[in-house]
């Protein structure tokens, strides 16, 4: 018994021994301090941490090649400003300037290396003149106002197909956008607004007749897609007014407008038109920002349910 | 409550206040300064690492004991020495404090102790039931019908519940079967000093050897009836069958005490013990009124002897049953209450100090270790898993941006990632040793259970979480509290000694 608790003795000195020679060590570490052989003094220092993606890049600092790959962390660094270089075969090089502060890390997390040669794809099998990107449904819609054609495709160019015909004679197109249900397209220019149906886009006919809404005496600006797929908020220059996608529907017009200069957006989620609206003296370049509800449940509008 | 109970009281408060005051510091000063608590904790990771690592050397080394005397013949020891004659006169009494276990418990310890290669006439045995269980007195004929003559005595008392001045502890108990066995040694005309007294658990078997290794210690001990005798307790009579968490939290109970037996300045007696009769009847007994009888009885002969009182530990083993029921939860709150019931032994600082602070011949300086040690104890097992597992991470959940933006913030989680990977190398001792201490797999257990029980360490970190320092906080709580613990015996599980 008594060799063993000789070892015991042993044991428990060699313990407190390497209790007490490692902490400090572990905690100047901790707290980024270094011991400077030339000034034989403990300076406090900083640390770069650097993450890319993709990850793996050479780390240069000051212009001298580190032994770690990203993601890293560059230890013990001096207060002071330094340069970084990120390299990676067949990337764009990263670099830029650091600066280290004492005890504090300099986190630089989300750099991006992007390739020398990125990757295209074509996606369309037809001219295209303007395009359309609807994430949510995973569909991109494609215009060729040459051939007069909507084609769809899948987010990656899948399944190219026509789904519309334009009508022709249609001159000058502004704008257009797909209803959120995805039936119906409306595109318009100056003084008339056409709705295209694109419901069952395999046996769609190109003789179906595109609704027309005429505004001879005013100026199309802008139109939207009320949440229903069935309504449009249309904004001219002498009003805003919701119509039904039909022909020879009734218009209600919401607010009179005396301008064309106006910005506008429409959330779809919660029916609310945002839009801008120059103050009295329009020459002051002077605006307001306005919202207003076009919520079914503030306007008895007779929707149809789907 | 006179002068004397305010300043008991006052000492019971200590443990448990600066356990809390401890943990509730470290999140204070993680909300309003992160930096120093990162500081605190990584010093604890630290400390805790190396003590870990010291530990299990000594653990090692304890196992290295019990291996090297595995084979040693005791009884050819003891008539070779010197003093054989006193060898001759010595008597081993054995008593079995029972509440409400049952036939299946008891009868395998009766059935060790009858394999025991002693001499059987020099063996007396006294079961000592609560009156208050029901089935005492059909248990108590059968026993007693079943091991007649196989002793030189096999007898049964009976506890009655009430009396004056006890608490329902199992302390109370023993003394009861103390104080019946001391008229049959009177009767018998034997010498208390000839008397070594072995009070066992219910669930005890010994080893075959264990009297011979424990007259063997007694007999050349420089002062034999100024030391208590400890066997190293392991949980094999139904180890293979109970469930991973029972068996690694019991395993884990078997280590610290192969682990204390090398610590002899501060080794404590524990569960199963032995000691001297004539220095039992001398201290007057286990407390009659205090839950932890086992490491109390220590206390009480250390301050009678002025601290001249120590333990000897016995490298033999003896085996008891793990404590599982039928379900993991139910497991888990037995296990919880075992544990919570060993963390009482906290009530010892109150008892200790005490009796250090009303004028006791002990030297100051080993007052202050003792009491130190103790309380150092108590309080490490009430706080290192909160420290460990919760207090941990907490400069970075309360440090913000701020500290994250700091290199000690950056650092934290790698310093504390490296300590606790550094400890999976115990963990790996831990399971080259746990299964050295194994018994052989029993038939009818499948051999996959050998995996199994490899596997199974990996859930120590959710162990330590519930198991680790929650029984010993509660515990110390209640006594802060003045809200005192009952002896509540743990439901042992279905024994199958393997022979």
């Amino acid at each position: 018994m008594i060799v063993f608790q000789r070892i015991r003795a042993v044991l428990f000195y060699l313990s407190i021994l390497v209790f007490f020679i490692g902490l400090p060590f572990i905690l100047l570490f901790a707290l980024g301090y270094k011991f400077n052989p030339h000034s034989l003094k403990f300076t406090k220092t900083g640390l770069i941490f650097l993450k890319t993606q993709p990850e793996g890049a050479n780390i240069y600092l000051n212009k001298k090649l580190l032994k770690e790959k990203t993601p890293a962390s560059i230890q013990e660094l001096l207060p002071g400003s330094y340069t970084i270089r990120l390299e990676m075969e067949d990337y764009y090089t990263w670099t830029s300037p650091v600066e280290v502060e004492a005890g504090k890390v300099s986190r630089i997390d989300k750099i991006i290396l992007f390739p020398l040669r990125p990757e295209f794809k074509q996606l369309n099998q037809e001219n295209v003149s303007s395009f359309r990107f609807y994430a949510q449904a995973g569909l991109i819609y494609y215009l060729d106002e040459v051939e007069l054609v909507v084609y769809q495709t899948d987010i990656n160019g899948n399944n190219f197909q026509d789904v519309a015909a334009l009508p022709e004679n249609f001159l000058n197109i502004q704008d257009w956008d797909v209803s959120h249900d995805l039936t119906k397209l409306f595109l318009f220019n100056n003084h008339q607004v056409a709705v295209i149906s694109l419901e069952s886009p395999d046996i769609y006919s190109y003789s179906d007749v595109p609704v027309y809404l005429d505004y001879p005496k005013s100026k199309v600006l802008k139109v939207f897609w009320h949440s229903d797929s069935y309504h449009l908020v249309v904004i001219t220059n002498k009003n805003i007014e919701v119509v039904e996608a039909r022909s020879q529907s009734p218009r209600v017009s919401l607010a009179r407008l005396k301008s064309e200069s106006l910005t506008a957006f429409y959330d779809q989620e919660r029916d609310m038109l945002y839009f801008t609206y120059p103050l009295q003296d329009e020459s002051s370049g002077k605006n307001n920002l306005y919202k207003l509800s076009i919520s079914p449940e503030l306007y008895l509008f007779d929707i149809p349910l789907k | 409550m006179n002068k004397k109970s305010h300043l008991y009281r006052f000492l019971e408060i200590i443990p448990g206040s600066i356990s809390w005051g401890v943990i509730i510091g470290l999140i204070l000063l993680a909300f309003f300064n992160p930096v120093g608590c990162a500081i605190f904790i990584i010093i604890f990771d630290f400390y805790w690492i190396i003590r870990t690592t010291y530990l299990t050397m000594l653990l090692v080394l304890a196992r290295q004991k019990l291996a090297h005397v595995k084979d040693k013949d005791w009884l050819k020891s003891c008539q070779a020495l010197p003093c054989a004659g006193r060898f001759e006169k010595l008597y081993h009494l054995v008593l079995f404090p029972v509440y409400n276990e049952g036939l299946d418990v008891l009868r395998p310890s009766l059935e060790a102790l009858n394999r025991s290669d002693y001499p059987k006439e020099k063996i007396i045995v006294v079961l000592t039931f609560e009156e208050r269980n029901p089935h005492c007195r059909a248990n108590a004929l059968e026993l007693e019908k079943e091991f007649a003559g196989k002793f030189s005595l096999c007898v049964s008392t009976f506890h009655p519940d009430g009396l004056s001045g006890e608490s329902r502890t199992k302390g109370a108990n023993a003394t009861w079967g103390a104080k019946f066995a001391k008229k049959l040694i009177d009767q018998k005309g034997i010498d208390y000093a000839s008397v070594v007294i072995s009070c066992f658990d219910a669930d005890t078997c010994v080893e075959q050897e264990y009297f011979g290794c424990l007259s063997y210690n007694f007999l050349t001990s420089s002062a034999p009836h100024q030391a208590s005798y400890q066997p190293m307790p392991v949980y094999n009579n139904n180890i293979w069958q109970a469930p991973s968490f029972a068996r690694i939290v019991e395993i884990s109970g078997s280590f610290c005490q192969m682990t204390e037996s090398m610590r002899l300045e501060k080794f404590v007696t524990f569960s199963s013990h032995s000691m001297s009769f004539k220095t039992l009847v001398e201290i007057d007994y286990w407390p009659t009124d205090m839950i932890s009888d086992d490491s109390v009885i220590y206390w009480k002969a250390f301050l009678y002897y002025n601290g001249a009182y120590r333990v000897v530990p016995l490298y033999i083993t003896v085996s008891m049953d793990v404590a599982y029921s039928n379900t993991i939860i139910k497991t888990m709150a037995m296990q919880y209450k075992q544990k919570r019931r060993w963390a009482w032994g906290v009530e010892n600082f109150p008892f200790l100090v005490s009796a250090f602070l009303s004028g006791s011949r002990i030297a100051w300086q080993v007052k202050l270790r003792r009491g130190f040690q103790l309380l150092e104890s108590h309080v490490t097992w009430a706080i290192w898993a909160v420290i460990l597992v919760l207090i941990g991470p907490l400069p970075l959940i309360c440090g913000g941006n701020f500290f994250s933006q700091m290199t000690i913030g950056y650092n934290l989680p790698k310093i504390t990632g490296l300590l606790v990977n550094f400890t999976l190398f115990t963990t790996l001792v831990w399971v080259i040793l746990s299964r050295s201490i194994l018994p052989h797999r029993p038939k009818g257990i499948n051999r996959l259970k050998n995996v199994l029980m490899v596997l199974e360490w990996f859930t120590v970190p959710f162990i330590i979480l519930i198991l680790g320092s929650t029984p010993a906080l509660d515990a110390q709580t209640r006594l802060l509290l003045g809200k005192y613990m009952e002896f509540n015996p743990t439901q042992k599980g279905i024994k199958c000694y393997n022979k």
